[in-house]
């Protein structure tokens, strides 16, 4: 190394550089002998890039399996999430080659829909579904977030319904029974006498975790769908402001703010969040399937405190489910292999044993209906004081309301969540804080979203509505 | 020997100096306050993690129970998650493409300063225009490229594109403008000296406090750069470290304490390097700041 800088210091003076320059140049040359001698072992085969961790883990058992036994091997690569967008956008839109096999979250699917059918960057799989019966062996809402204009281009990895998860010992402690709760209204109700100072700090405490914030949106969109309304139809066409979901917004509002408020900003995998579930400080969520792992390895000292019940439903009688985040299998158009890709796919996502790895991990419910009957599902869970988490989640699973795909979707979101925003401003300045006292408001603010969404919509020469 | 009587101060400075000096270290705390937490956080045991903002409390030494904190993320860093290699790509990355990057921008814009060619003026307007091009809008014809070249998931795919930063090229032609005399140069010339040779030994130390600034600029650019890589690389060998902590957090659960544990390894390298250039990155930042 020394004679190397001896060499260098015949063209370059010392006096070019400072102490820490040169050993910008010594690392860089050591380094690059250290890369150089440490060789990477070459990889041929299948590429299947993923973006969660748990996943890659669990897969890796069924891969290892699928190279043991069958040709090419299967290589996994984790990546960001959106890293893994950016690479497969790029890949689409450069028409260059990407993985073979790529699990995508439902957030960043849609926009591989922008542009015409013919174009979409993944293989439409909707005819092989249908012959090989794969269709009827899955859940049917699972495959609406992969579906754009009436074409599958994705295998469903999930199902994800959502539940109610409450504080079992703090409610039996005050003598209140949120299982009898039937309706939203019957809930508000049920859970105002909680809201006050809990604890003794001097700080008043609420009840459920929602708010305005930008990670809300998601489920904010659930309550949407769980009320039966949505920002898009089945056919991709904007429907934002409607009835249904004004009185969405207006109730939420009314959560917010006022004397019968109930809400609290408690986000979701934030250490502050997580703190005010500890110490009591919120008592209720709305907690997905996958969310319960969550709770379970970031908060333990939770364990036996939690209970899942049904969504209280907007109106009697009505939905007790909705759903919220998704994950698909797709296979790239630019993929060399696509019998092997798909045959690993299916190796992957309809396999029994990933299927109970998954549940027992992340308590994810398989898609594949043959499988809701096993007896893993019906294990009682320590955490969710013995609940029989599976079986619970299984029971709402067909419930689960059918979801767009429009490219739009996060925009709307957003511009919904904003809305709402804006309503819990409105309501605290005119000190309106009924449902009924909201409602002209939160139509003139979904109207105001709905124009800002169409302009963007009406952008894309592909996806805007007929005149 | 008589000692020179030292000049007292008046009282009104007195006061301006503690009034300044506390907002000073009142701002410094502040500042340090994240990476204390970083640093807390990274020493707590997943199942405690949450329980206390900074320390865990307990019966040691100031009420803090020291005994629950351990190494064991910055073990399994290195045992389980193999980040010895996210390490030196990194290093690799960094360093690499800081040298040449500063070789480059330094060599072309001193030629775009300081020689006369055709298409010179023209050069410097598209390096200009090329300043206002968001990074984001060049992920697609970049990756197009570099699948033509056949340098998709490759070192080189990653570095190449790094070498001549418009950002640097107009750097370094405005330190060369404003640092090295054409008297200076002619000199050099009707002795004798080539032109490498004066770039070397007449123009690099005069324009060095700009040299280590844009060194270390790069060099942290490189460092922290996560998007690039995760486009570009495929094999996870290959994968600097801004990516292998990223890739620590889950979808469905993150332990926190290994990813704080990741970043302290990653920022402790840098920490120590901008220590050692904090000189000449404030002097190349201020170079030109003041007309002389």
């Amino acid at each position: 190394m020394s004679r190397l800088f001896r060499l260098i210091f015949l063209f370059v003076p010392r006096e070019s550089l400072s102490v820490g320059g040169w050993i910008i140049v010594g690392l860089a040359l050591s380094s690059s002998i250290a890369v150089l001698s440490w060789p990477i072992p070459q990889r041929e085969g299948l590429e299947f890039w993923l973006f969660s961790k748990g996943h890659a883990e669990l897969y890796q058992v069924k891969t290892d399996q699928w190279n043991a036994q069958r040709d090419p091997d299967v290589h996994i690569s984790l990546l960001s999430n959106e890293s893994l967008q950016q690479r497969m956008l790029a890949s689409f839109l450069s028409d260059t080659p990407a993985a073979d096999v790529i699990e995508v979250e439902r957030n960043f699917v849609p926009q591989a829909f922008t542009g015409p059918i013919k174009d979409v960057g993944f293989i439409d799989l909707t005819d092989r579904l249908k012959e090989e019966g794969i269709y009827d062996q899955l859940n049917g809402p699972s495959f609406a977030p992969w579906t754009s204009r009436g074409r599958i281009f994705g295998l469903p990895h999930d199902v994800h319904p959502m539940m109610l998860a409450y504080r079992a010992d703090l409610f039996e402690a005050a003598g209140i029974d949120l299982t009898q709760v039937q309706t939203w209204d019957e809930f508000a109700e049920a859970v105002r006498p909680l809201v006050g100072d809990r604890n003794g700090d001097g700080i008043t405490d609420y009840v459920i975790s929602m708010w305005t914030g930008g990670g809300f949106r998601d489920q904010l969109e659930a309550l949407l769908l769980q009320a039966g309304g949505a920002l898009f139809d089945e056919a991709e066409r904007m429907q934002i402001n409607t009835e249904l979901n004004a009185r969405v917004l207006a109730t939420l509002a009314s959560w917010m703010v006022g004397p019968d408020r109930i809400a609290v900003d408690a986000p979701e995998f934030d250490p502050q969040g997580n703190q005010m579930r500890l110490d009591g400080r919120v008592l209720v969520a709305l907690m997905p399937d996958w969310l319960g792992g969550v709770w379970e390895m970031d908060m333990p000292a939770l364990s036996g405190k939690i209970k899942l019940m049904p969504l209280p439903a907007w109106e009697p009688g009505g939905r007790r489910t909705s759903v919220w985040g998704g994950t698909m299998l797709g296979i790239p158009k630019t993929t060399e292999d696509f019998d092997s890709a798909w045959t690993f796919a299916k190796h992957l996502y309809l396999s029994e044993e990933l299927a109970e790895g998954l549940y027992r991990k992340h308590y994810i419910i398989s898609p594949v209906k043959a499988f809701w009957d096993r007896s893993f599902y019906d294990e009682p869970v320590e955490f969710f004081g013995g609940q029989p988490v599976g079986r619970l989640y299984i029971d709402l699973a067909p419930q689960v309301p059918l979801r767009t795909s429009s490219p739009f979707n996060t925009y709307a979101k957003d511009r919904v969540a904003n809305a709402l925003y804006l309503l819990k401003e409105y309501a605290n300045e005119n000190q309106k804080y009924k449902p009924e006292e909201l409602m002209d408001e939160a139509h003139r603010l979904l109207k105001s979203s709905e124009d800002l969404v169409t302009r963007q919509v009406e952008r894309n020469v592909f996806l805007r509505s007929e005149p | 020997m008589a000692s020179t009587p030292k000049k007292k101060m008046k009282p009104g400075t007195v006061v301006m100096y503690v009034v300044l000096y506390t907002a000073l270290i009142f701002c410094a705390l502040v500042t340090l306050v994240p990476f204390a937490y970083l640093f807390c956080a990274s020493l707590k045991p997943s199942a405690i993690f949450f329980d206390n903002l900074f320390l865990p409390t307990g019966d040691g030494l100031f009420g803090i129970g020291w005994e629950k904190m351990n190494f064991d993320h910055y073990k399994r860093l290195f045992s389980e998650e193999g980040f010895l290699r996210p390490i030196l790509n990194s290093t690799f990355y960094a360093s690499v493409t800081g040298v040449l990057a500063t070789l480059f921008a330094a060599t072309s814009g001193y030629a775009l300063a300081k020689f006369q060619f055709r298409g010179r003026d023209g050069i410097t307007k598209l390096v200009l225009a090329a300043l206002v091009v968001p990074g984001a809008l060049l992920f697609a014809p970049v990756y197009q490229m570099l699948y033509w070249f056949g340098m998709l998931d490759s070192y080189t795919g990653l570095i190449i594109p790094a070498l001549a930063p418009a950002f640097g090229v107009y750097l370094f032609r405005q330190a060369t403008v404003n640092s090295v005399p054409n008297e200076m140069l002619e000199s050099a010339r009707i002795d004798g000296c080539g032109e490498i040779m004066i770039f070397f030994t007449f123009v690099l130390p005069l324009i060095r406090p700009m040299m280590g600034a844009f060194l270390l600029l790069t060099f942290l650019g490189c460092w922290n750069n996560f998007i690039g890589a995760q486009i570009v690389l495929q094999t996870p060998e290959k994968m600097p470290l801004a990516v292998a902590i990223n890739q620590l957090r889950g979808v469905y659960g993150t332990d926190y304490g290994l990813i704080m544990a990741g970043t302290v390894v990653s920022i402790v390298p840098v920490l120590a390097l901008f220590l050692l250039l904090q000189k000449e990155f404030l002097s190349g930042l201020t170079a030109g700041a003041v007309k002389g």
